[in-house]
């Protein structure tokens, strides 16, 4: 655990899912703090919450109760579109099922989150940081292939090209390696391995433990609760 | 998102399935392209109805006879409209310059060996000048666009004048074609013909004339006519006072509606018609103004607009119920990319733009095709409606409008939808 300054602090962190007569407590008060360069793995059940934490995290989701801080600002009073445009520029997603736009090629995936952002870029600026981004994941020769041509584990490169591509303050990777074999798996955990040690700060969720040994700091969800695992640190 | 960004990306999905677009397309194409020939038939016959009465000029009051019906007989409602009325109309009615005033018969005329039935024309004098500003015939070849006066349609001779008018003077004035027939190749003028009987002097020859409207020239032949005095017709060949046609000519253009009712004041005293037990008058007669004329084919104009805008509607309503069909479908079937575009960072409003101008882009599309379309059907629709039929240019912009409008009205509801959305289950969708 590094002492730099808190990406993520989340304050009584509570979920519930009203579902008829019944309610669903899906988080019960979680405590959670992301430092800058940290590497932490959510681990637990099905069911136990974990993906419910990182949809809040990941301002997909509101939570029921309690404080969020992202980057020291407490979002829970943001309106859709101003989480939106959050999410646009402070977090980057890489899912299970890779999530690419089919009929658009590898680069126009990657720049994907820069066109969302009013202005800021033309389609050349687009293109160039699209360029770079692909370039970092080692598929700058694929740029303008589209996602049916590419192989899973190339997939999933150019969903990470997409999630670094604004620089955000947190990578948040969803079973990064669950529609990959092991071996694909394995370099898809190095190159996360890599970005963790250039400073990128990322939470993954994870049932895999062999997974999860990637990581800085194990987290366990256990029926809405977090409680801390153990740190361990496996050499890339 | 950018604009250019966002007609990228909308063009991308409209095109991702072409056939299912096309088809999609077709209500708008069919009530576009049915919008574009319609109007081009009403605009045709428009066209068509003001070339027939230009002929009747803005100064000028039409005076015919009122008919009634009886016993399923269409009978005279009163007096006749006889000769004296018109030539005693200028003087009862202040605002009336002076009269036209004709009449039909069906005569023999001879000369030597030759005889011809002929339809015999009672005019007055001024008949020739009425006949060059007309516009329905012109001299044989004569270039269009150019005026021609009423010296222009004389070959040789001179036309009757007003006092031959008033004393039944026996003479006449033959057109091309009737001179050929009794003549052969020799000048009439002088010559001394017989019509049915009664000696008449040739002093007058016509021009071979054509009508303007090419479509018409096979119907009438402008050049076997003979002209006579209309007072000499009346002496010639009726032996009661026969009805006749006047047209009354205003000195003020802008007191046609004045003009109007002392025209009527003059001819109620003339035919002593008094108002009935409500105060009404019930004419023998009926004044028609080119005002007249044109407000009734207004009328007309506008029943028709009113069933085409009808019968556009529907087929727009059902091009624009199967576009809202398929974006909904599209939405559907583009749950998980509306999750992955909202987690990386597209407002409601970019989602919602997406999908409108998605739904825009295949209405204008099918509006385009439809506007190709529709002009491509006016030659068929002009040869089933006796070659009446007009591009009405205004259509084509009003055409692409209507499409914008329909794409946005029934585009606004799949759009809102996917904007709705939630990003978690939207990304979790299967």
């Amino acid at each position: 655990m590094s002492g730099t300054k808190a990406v993520i602090q989340t304050i009584g962190l509570t979920r519930e899912y009203p579902m008829g007569n019944i309610t669903l407590k899906a988080l019960r008060g979680v405590e959670l703090v992301v430092h800058q360069g940290d590497f932490i793995a959510l681990m637990g059940a099905s069911g136990s919450g974990k993906s419910t934490l990182l949809s809040l995290i990941g301002l997909l989701d509101r939570a029921t109760a309690g404080k969020y801080f992202l980057e020291d600002v407490e979002v829970s009073s943001l309106t859709r579109d101003e989480l939106a445009a959050i999410r646009g520029r402070r977090i980057g997603f890489v899912f299970q099922n890779f999530n690419l736009l089919p009929r658009f090629s590898a680069w126009e995936n990657v720049a994907l989150p820069l066109a969302y952002r009013k202005g800021e870029f033309t389609t050349d600026e687009q293109h160039k940081r699209a360029m770079d981004s692909l370039s970092r994941v080692g598929l700058a020769a694929r740029a303008g292939h589209q996602p049916m041509e590419l192989s899973g584990g190339e997939r999933q490169r150019v969903a990470i090209a997409r999630a670094l591509v604004t620089q955000p303050a947190v990578i948040l990777a969803d079973e990064p390696t669950g529609n990959l074999d092991s071996a694909t798996g394995n370099e898809i955990m190095n190159l996360l391995d890599e970005l963790h040690a250039e400073g990128k700060t990322i939470v993954m969720v994870t049932h895999d433990a062999s997974i999860a040994r990637h990581a800085s700091r194990i987290c366990i969800m256990r029926d809405g609760i977090l409680t801390e695992g153990e740190a361990v640190h496996v050499a890339a | 998102m950018s604009l250019l960004d966002l007609l990228r990306t909308s063009w991308r999905g409209a095109l991702a399935n072409k056939l299912r677009a096309i088809l999609t397309m077709l209500g708008i194409i069919i009530g576009v392209a049915s919008v574009i020939a319609m109007l081009a038939l009403g605009n045709g016959a428009r066209a068509a109805v003001e070339a027939r009465f230009r002929s009747l000029g803005a100064n000028q009051v039409q005076i015919s006879e009122a008919m009634s019906f009886n016993d399923g007989q269409i009978e005279q409602a009163g007096e006749i409209l006889s000769y004296e009325d018109g030539l005693l109309m200028s003087e009862g009615a202040e605002l009336v310059d002076h009269v036209d005033m004709s009449i039909g018969a069906s005569g023999k005329a001879r000369f030597g060996r030759a005889t011809l039935d002929i339809q015999i024309s009672g005019v007055t004098a001024n008949a020739p000048e009425n006949l060059a500003t007309a516009g329905q015939v012109q001299p044989v070849g004569w270039p269009e666009g150019v005026a021609f006066t009423m010296n222009d349609l004389l070959a040789d001779g001179r036309f009757f004048t007003p006092a031959e008018v008033l004393e039944k003077a026996p003479v006449c004035v033959i057109g091309w074609q009737t001179a050929i027939d009794l003549f052969g190749g020799d000048d009439p003028i002088g010559q001394t013909i017989r019509v049915n009987r009664s000696r008449c002097e040739v002093i007058g020859l016509i021009t071979e004339l054509e009508s303007v409207d090419e479509s018409e020239r096979y119907r009438s032949d402008p050049n076997s006519v003979l002209f006579m005095p209309i007072s000499t017709v009346i002496d010639m060949f009726y032996e009661e006072e026969p009805s006749v046609e006047i047209t009354a000519y205003v000195t003020d253009e802008s007191r046609m509606d004045e003009a109007k009712s002392q025209i009527k004041e003059y001819l109620r005293t003339r035919h002593k018609i008094e108002p009935d037990a409500d105060g009404e008058y019930i004419d023998d007669f009926n004044l028609t103004t080119r005002k007249d004329i044109l407000g009734a084919q207004q009328e007309a104009a506008n029943t028709f607009s009113l069933l085409l805008a009808a019968m556009a509607t529907v087929s727009l309503i059902v091009g624009g119920i199967g576009i809202m069909n398929v974006m909904l479908v599209s939405v559907t079937e583009r749950t998980r990319e509306v999750g992955v575009r909202m987690a990386v960072g597209a407002r409601s409003l970019d989602i919602i733009l997406q999908f409108l101008l998605e739904a825009i882009l295949i209405s204008v599309g099918g509006g385009l095709i439809g506007v190709v379309m529709g002009i491509l059907s006016i030659p068929v629709a002009a040869s089933l409606n006796q070659g009446m039929a007009l591009l009405e240019p205004a259509s084509i912009p009003l055409a692409l409008a209507v499409s914008i409008i329909v794409g946005v009205l029934f585009g606004i509801y799949p759009a809102l939808r996917a904007a709705r959305l939630d990003p978690i289950e939207a990304l979790r969708y299967e």
